[in-house]
């Protein structure tokens, strides 16, 4: 491992770029069959022994914002997006700094991780299936693109993705109450992670009750759903034909981790590692893989014709210093598996997969509303995983043909995200604003400020709209000589903004999430506008909206069945170029309101397969058949 | 072993051997609200303690004593802003581990020489922060309270009588 001397000499099977949840997943399953596998890491490889876990947890308790990539540590070198780049502006507005260039009307305001283990380092764990009807937007809802493959291609490899990243949920409430289609019989590998007291006060507030968008519009049942998690619960004893599933522990530290403890911070890490983290697949890897980390691709090769032969990459040892080594590796076989943005980026700077015009275009997320509450009692604010149920009802439908469908995530750590809390419960309390310069007020001190922060966090609550953003080509990513980073590297250049079709989607979540607050008796303390800490702020017919980034960048090397149309092919291959896979949510061409994990787990799965199967291909011995004499000759 | 003049005083009763940083222990205790069992009890007492001296100086904190001494040691009734300033960042410290950005008026009249920057005192002043006890929760990342204790009602909370949801320790095997 990590021998850069050898990895230099020796050609591989397959290369693939990026250690994260794809990567890592793809390196598996081919070195698991004996092929070759060299995976190049941009960042560095520091977490994956427990000492460097150690270091993360130390790092997070002191971060003063507690941001999804406040644990891993800054990396000049291969710098990383972070959600702290993007600023409100007191008027409306926004501005940018940091590693994304930002030129859209509105920001992308999401971020990744540049690291072994990549951006699932970081997430939240929620591994819901997309819904059929996501895979055929365009045909069945006039909007966005279809994909090439239906929900009965992937379901096989949904299942084999629930495996590998260890799924609770319960597969029966799945299909249920959202429509899923399961083989008959299927369990996921453990029983669904308990759901939270908040949940239950909610399903006992609103299940069963209707809620109308609009005014004539129809109506929609709510029933509280448990949500399936990539995070270790209590085995099922019926998976797997009854031969059951053992959790998968901390990488690092035998027998420890194999249950979720609590802690409330899935995001931005998990002290357990009872939650999913590539770092448990690269733990599994074969001695057939070949990981070298601060190695930044800097370029796909090519061969005349056009066939991946390989890459270029800079090899560093510094992440603070600008100094690298470049070096070149082959293989038969290149996957890109960086990121949506990254990959893109990739194939922009080698001028690869141009036909289409499509590579960096179609850039999507789920933007996010948040709604946030005090509920008349404590609801329990600040323990176990953050989420643990959402309400279903608005992910498809009729709604879908005019608005963005959604998905209603009950958030279970007060309101932190869209405020800040407790910090700035405290910091408020005190007569403290977020601006030094701004006058103080008197304060409460002592008992008063006791009491007051116990009536008020512990009855917190927030909902999270998770909007489906549908592919459109002028939200896109390029590159721009002119921005560079420190070894050289084009920085990514986006270009982001919201359709109406969104914004009208957020306006009927608000009008749903007005109704529940209703239905609950709970105080709404939702409020939009501009500001520092609102840089995904809107104004749309009249109202002010303020939306997050979720982390989900998907669409920007699009799957599709045309090659004049896509940039790769049902088997996530690029179109343009044998043997260079690109894998990931970039392929995704629509991403529904299911975060986006599980699915990208399931197509870089299948296309292991697909890789196999060509890498067999290309290995198959040679017949040498002796051609039959003609007759009458010597 | 203990020496033998240690030993003299631990046996005379009439020789007081105050704990450490006892005054600002005392006054912390009117700042926050909680006793100084509670604040001794997060091992934090002595950073606080330095943290408040480093960032404002000696000549400020003893201003900001008088001032809370002729306040009758009630933080509510300071009047000059500097001594009202200190007293919200020693309390934001105790709630938070955090150490605040100071008003920039204050900072100024202080003639700080230091940047006017939030930070937290010490990875272990994050959980210790005062504010997750207000509500009965714990700091996320630390102090795990253990699978399914989410689904128990909270302090104050009412049970929820819904026999098809699984409450902590059946494994979810309902």
């Amino acid at each position: 491992m990590n021998s850069p001397s050898l990895a230099g000499r020796r050609r591989y099977d397959v290369i693939v770029v990026g250690a994260g949840m794809a990567g890592s997943l793809v390196a598996k399953r081919l070195g698991d069959q004996g092929w070759r596998v060299l995976v190049l890491e941009a960042g560095t490889g520091t977490l994956d022994t427990w000492p460097g876990h150690l270091d993360a947890l130390n790092t997070f308790a002191s971060a003063v914002a507690k941001v999804p990539n406040s644990p891993y540590r800054p990396n000049a070198v291969a710098p990383s997006p972070d959600v702290l780049h993007v600023g409100g502006l007191p008027g409306g507005g926004y501005r940018a700094s940091g590693y994304l260039v930002q030129r859209g009307a509105l920001p992308y305001n999401s971020d990744y991780l540049r690291a072994a283990g990549g951006t699932g380092l970081h997430w939240l764990g929620l591994t819901p299936r997309m819904h059929p009807d996501d895979f055929a937007v365009r045909s069945r809802y006039g909007y966005g693109r279809d994909w090439p493959i239906g929900y009965d291609d992937l379901e096989p490899h949904y299942r084999a993705a629930e495996r590998e990243l260890g799924v609770a949920g319960d597969a029966a409430e799945q299909a249920d109450a959202i429509g899923l289609p399961f083989p008959e019989g299927y369990v996921y590998p453990m029983r669904e992670i308990p759901r939270s007291y908040l949940d239950n006060v909610l399903a006992a507030r609103l299940d069963g009750h209707a809620v109308q968008e609009k005014p004539g519009s129809p109506h929609t049942t709510l029933r509280v759903v448990t949500t399936p998690h990539a995070r270790n619960s209590t085995p099922h004893e019926d998976y797997d034909g009854g031969r059951g599933y053992r959790p998968v522990g901390a990488a690092g530290l035998p027998n420890y981790g194999e249950r979720c403890v609590g802690n409330a911070s899935c995001t931005p890490i998990c002290p357990a590692q009872a939650k999913y983290t590539p770092l448990k697949t690269q733990a599994a890897w074969s001695r057939d893989v070949t990981l070298v980390t601060r190695a930044v691709v800097s370029r796909v090769l090519t061969t005349s014709n056009g066939r991946a032969r390989g890459v270029e990459y800079q090899e560093y040892d510094d992440p603070a210093a600008p100094a690298s080594v470049t070096r070149t590796a082959e293989a038969d076989v290149v996957v890109l598996a960086a990121h949506a943005i990254e990959n893109a980026k990739l194939l922009l700077v080698s001028r690869l997969a141009t036909r289409s015009d499509q590579v960096g275009r179609n850039l999507m997320d789920h933007p996010v509303l948040l709604t946030w509450g005090l509920m008349n009692h404590p609801v329990g604010p600040f323990r176990g995983p953050g989420s643990t149920s959402g309400l279903e009802g608005f992910r498809t439908g009729a709604g879908r043909r005019t608005r963005a469908p959604f998905r209603i995530v009950i958030a279970n750590w007060g309101w932190s995200w869209p405020t800040g809390s407790p910090g700035a419960d405290v910091a408020r309390l005190l007569g403290m604003g977020g601006d030094p310069a701004a006058p103080r007020g008197r304060g409460l001190f002592g008992a008063a400020l006791r009491d007051e922060l116990g009536r008020g966090v512990s009855r917190q609550f927030a909902l999270q709209f998770e909007m489906e953003q549908e592919a459109e080509s002028r939200n896109r990513v390029t590159i721009d000589p002119l921005h560079r980073d420190l070894l050289g590297n084009p920085r990514p250049v986006v270009t982001y903004d919201l359709s109406d079709r969104v914004k009208r989607g957020m306006a009927a979540a608000k009008a749903v999430s007005d109704q529940i607050f209703g239905l609950l008796e709970a105080e709404d303390h939702t409020a939009y506008g501009p500001g520092p800490f609102a840089p995904g702020h809107f104004r749309y017919e009249g109202r002010d909206f303020v939306y997050q980034g979720a982390g989900h960048g998907a669409g920007t090397h699009v799957m599709g069945a045309s090659r004049e149309t896509s940039v790769v092919d049902p088997w996530q291959r690029c179109w343009d170029h044998p043997g260079l896979y690109a894998v990931g949510c970039g392929s995704m061409p629509s991403v529904g309101t299911a975060n986006p994990s599980l699915t990208m787990a399931a197509l870089a799965l299948r296309s292991s397969e697909r890789i196999h199967r060509e890498l067999s291909e290309l290995r198959r011995p040679l017949t040498v058949r002796t051609a039959p004499v003609p007759e009458g000759r010597p | 072993m203990i020496p033998e003049l240690d030993r003299t005083a631990l046996e005379d009763e009439s020789v007081e051997v105050p704990p450490p940083v006892a005054g600002f222990i005392d006054i912390s205790e009117r700042l926050t609200g909680f006793t100084a069992f509670d604040l001794y009890a997060t091992g934090m007492a002595q950073l606080y303690h330095d943290t408040t001296v480093d960032q404002v100086g000696r000549e400020a904190v003893g201003r900001f004593i008088d001032d809370l001494a002729a306040a009758g040691g009630d933080p509510d009734r300071l009047v000059d802003e500097t001594s009202r300033e200190i007293a919200r960042a020693v309390t934001h410290l105790w709630y938070l581990g955090v150490w605040p950005a100071l008003a920039r008026s204050v900072h100024r009249a202080l003639g700080r020489e230091k940047a006017n920057t939030a930070f937290t005192a010490a990875p272990e002043a994050y959980p210790e922060g005062l504010v997750w006890r207000t509500f009965h929760g714990h700091p996320p990342g630390a102090k795990a309270p253990g699978f399914g204790t989410w689904a128990d009602p909270p302090p104050g909370a009412p049970p929820l009588a819904r026999p098809d949801c699984p409450a902590h320790g059946t494994g979810g095997a309902t």
